[in-house]
């Protein structure tokens, strides 16, 4: 009887996965073969598609395997934080619902979705991966605020690479309205949202991260592991990689450690491997969007 | 933000006056790293405080000074100033939270006057995290198989930040956790590293710290280590801003190497808290 790490400290209720001694030899020694036929270095198949939520400026739906994930983007106005007046911000906010998985229930999600909303938040707070100043309005007054609310639909596994795709989707729709300052009315400016609604902007979503985690388990490591491998695994790696391959924060996770050689290896195959899903991803947004008006899938399908 | 009703609060709009200290040139906004580098090191590569690059500030330990804890310790890193007191083995208390191993709780809490910036009396979304960092790490290094059923306290509080904290807090956590007989496999080291395009700062103080700025035009990051040396075992890792993964070996191995300098000094420092422990209890002894 083992439980995932990730969900380690969630209070009683676990949902215990059960796994035979054969099963567990075949994860901690197998070749380079998993349960589910993939090679280490595999996802499984990823399903997505973006501006299904009509109320919000941005949102995509990301489903990998058996993890569910939904994301709006809802951009308003506010003043900007006293400490950086030129620039507007990203804030994250992650639901681990109840429904996703019984571990979630009561506040039992709660630490896991602070773990998320933090990373997230490191990790796109280097100068390389957004540019914030394109959210200010008026220096020091106003400016843009992007609300990134990431709703946990169903958890089976991998959560930090799951829902951080979303969010690269779900900002690579986002439409920010045109706004002009008016005119100066002694100390107050006055703000002037644009007639035509499809007048907008979109932010440069080129550089923003993926994560990639890497789960060690026996003398390797992989990526994309189901809960089954989670639970086998006690230690690995949350890395950010940049579209420009980048590594933009780093997180050991779990209760284990590495050895040094170990995690250097890791880090260099989780570049590799972000570039790659970047690139991947990029590509498959790019051609939604020229797709055009398709008919929508729509979530929890 | 939920706030407490019944502690005083400063007016909302409040905030620190440094913000309207003048900077010259819109300086923050437009630095370069060529400048920021100029800014942290001379031209004779000497940090600010007379270190050189690889040099860490001095360090000062010392073991039980909570007389109430089990074990405590308080460690002295240049300005960065925080104590540790570990309390336990005890029951755990809650029955949903049973489980077979013993368990670790941590808090990390800056005082509310420790920053540049004051923090809350509650523990703010960064604590929360740095705490869950903070068990992570202590998890790999404890024994919980020794005290099943059974939970371990281990507080942290900043009373002084001058960079580099949560290393500061692994070492003297792993240093406290000793002094209180918690069975470990080996102490955790905590190190830091800050790097700048074509230089490394061992140990950063709070200025020479990494702070998520616009306009980095190259690679500029932090990265915090716990490692436990006779083990060759890294249980924490946390590295933000950007960098390549080579560099990020290099770091590991200048963080690596410092902490195998660092392990000795706790070492001691441990030896004389048992010395001192076995001389007190052989006047309370001679006293019967």
């Amino acid at each position: 009887m083992s439980i995932a790490p990730q969900l380690l400290r969630g209070p009683s209720l676990m949902a215990e996965i059960l796994l035979s001694e054969a099963e567990k030899a075949f994860i901690h020694h197998g070749d380079d073969l998993r349960c589910d036929g993939r090679t280490r270095l595999d996802y499984r198949p990823i399903i997505l598609e973006t501006g299904l939520v009509s109320n919000a400026s941005g949102s995509s739906r990301l489903r990998l395997a058996n993890s569910d994930v939904l994301v709006g983007v809802k951009v308003e106005l506010a003043s900007p934080l006293s400490e950086k007046p030129l620039e507007g911000r990203l804030e994250f906010f992650v639901d681990c619902s109840a429904n996703a998985t019984p571990e979630f229930e009561g506040r039992g999600g709660e630490d896991l979705a602070n773990e998320i909303c933090r990373f997230l938040q490191m990790s796109y707070m280097s100068g390389d991966t957004i540019n914030l100043s394109e959210l200010s309005v008026l220096a020091g007054q106003q400016c843009w605020v992007l609300y990134v609310d990431i709703l946990i639909l169903e958890c089976g596994g991998n959560l930090y690479d799951t829902v951080s795709l979303a969010v690269k989707s779900a900002l690579y729709t986002t439409q920010i309205p045109s706004i002009k300052v008016a005119t100066m009315d002694g100390d107050q400016p006055e703000l002037e949202l644009s007639e035509d609604p499809y007048d907008t902007k979109r932010l440069n979503t080129q550089n923003v991260p993926c994560l990639v985690t890497l789960m060690k388990i026996g003398n390797h490591y992989l990526v994309d592991p189901t809960p089954e491998e989670e639970c086998c695994s006690s230690s690995g790696v949350v890395v950010a990689v940049s579209g420009s391959k980048k590594i933009t924060a780093v997180r050991k996770i779990g209760s284990g450690s590495l050895h040094p050689e170990s995690l250097v290896s890791m880090l260099k195959t989780a570049s590799e491997v972000g570039a790659v899903v970047n690139k991947i991803l990029m590509k498959k947004l790019l051609e939604e969007e020229t797709a055009g008006k398709t008919q929508k899938v729509g979530f929890m399908r | 933000m939920p706030v407490d009703s019944r502690r005083l609060q400063g007016p909302e709009s409040a905030f620190s006056y440094t913000l309207l200290e003048k900077k010259d040139a819109n300086a923050e906004e437009s630095i370069l790293s060529a400048d920021l580098q100029k800014m942290l090191i001379d031209s004779n590569h000497v940090r600010k405080d007379k270190r050189k690059p690889t040099d860490a500030r001095p360090l000062f330990l010392r073991t039980g000074i909570i007389s109430q804890a089990k074990g405590s310790a308080y460690i002295e890193q240049g300005n960065t100033k925080l104590v540790c007191g570990v309390y336990g083995p005890r029951e755990v208390q809650k029955k949903s939270d049973f489980r077979l191993n013993g368990q670790l709780f941590c808090e990390f809490k800056f005082a509310p006057f420790s920053c540049q910036k004051r923090r809350s009396h509650q523990q703010d979304n960064e604590e929360l995290v740095l705490s869950g960092l903070l068990r992570e790490a202590l998890e790999a290094a404890v024994c919980l198989h020794h005290f099943p059923k059974a939970q371990v306290e281990v507080n942290i509080m900043v009373i002084e930040n001058d960079g580099s904290p949560l290393a500061a807090a692994l070492t003297c956590a792993s240093l406290a956790l000793a002094s209180a007989s918690i069975p470990m496999y080996d102490l955790v080291i905590g190190a830091a590293v800050r790097q700048l395009p074509k230089l490394l700062l061992l140990d950063p103080t709070k200025d020479e710290e990494w702070q998520p700025k616009l306009n980095h035009d190259e690679n500029n990051s932090n990265l915090t280590v716990g490692f436990m040396p006779s083990m060759q075992q890294i249980c924490a890792y946390v590295h933000e801003g950007v960098s390549n993964p080579e560099e990020l070996e290099q770091m590991l191995k200048i963080v690596t190497e410092y902490c195998l300098k660092v392990q000795p000094v706790v070492q001691l420092c441990l030896k004389e808290t048992v010395e001192k422990m076995l001389a007190s209890e052989g006047e309370n002894n001679d006293a019967e």
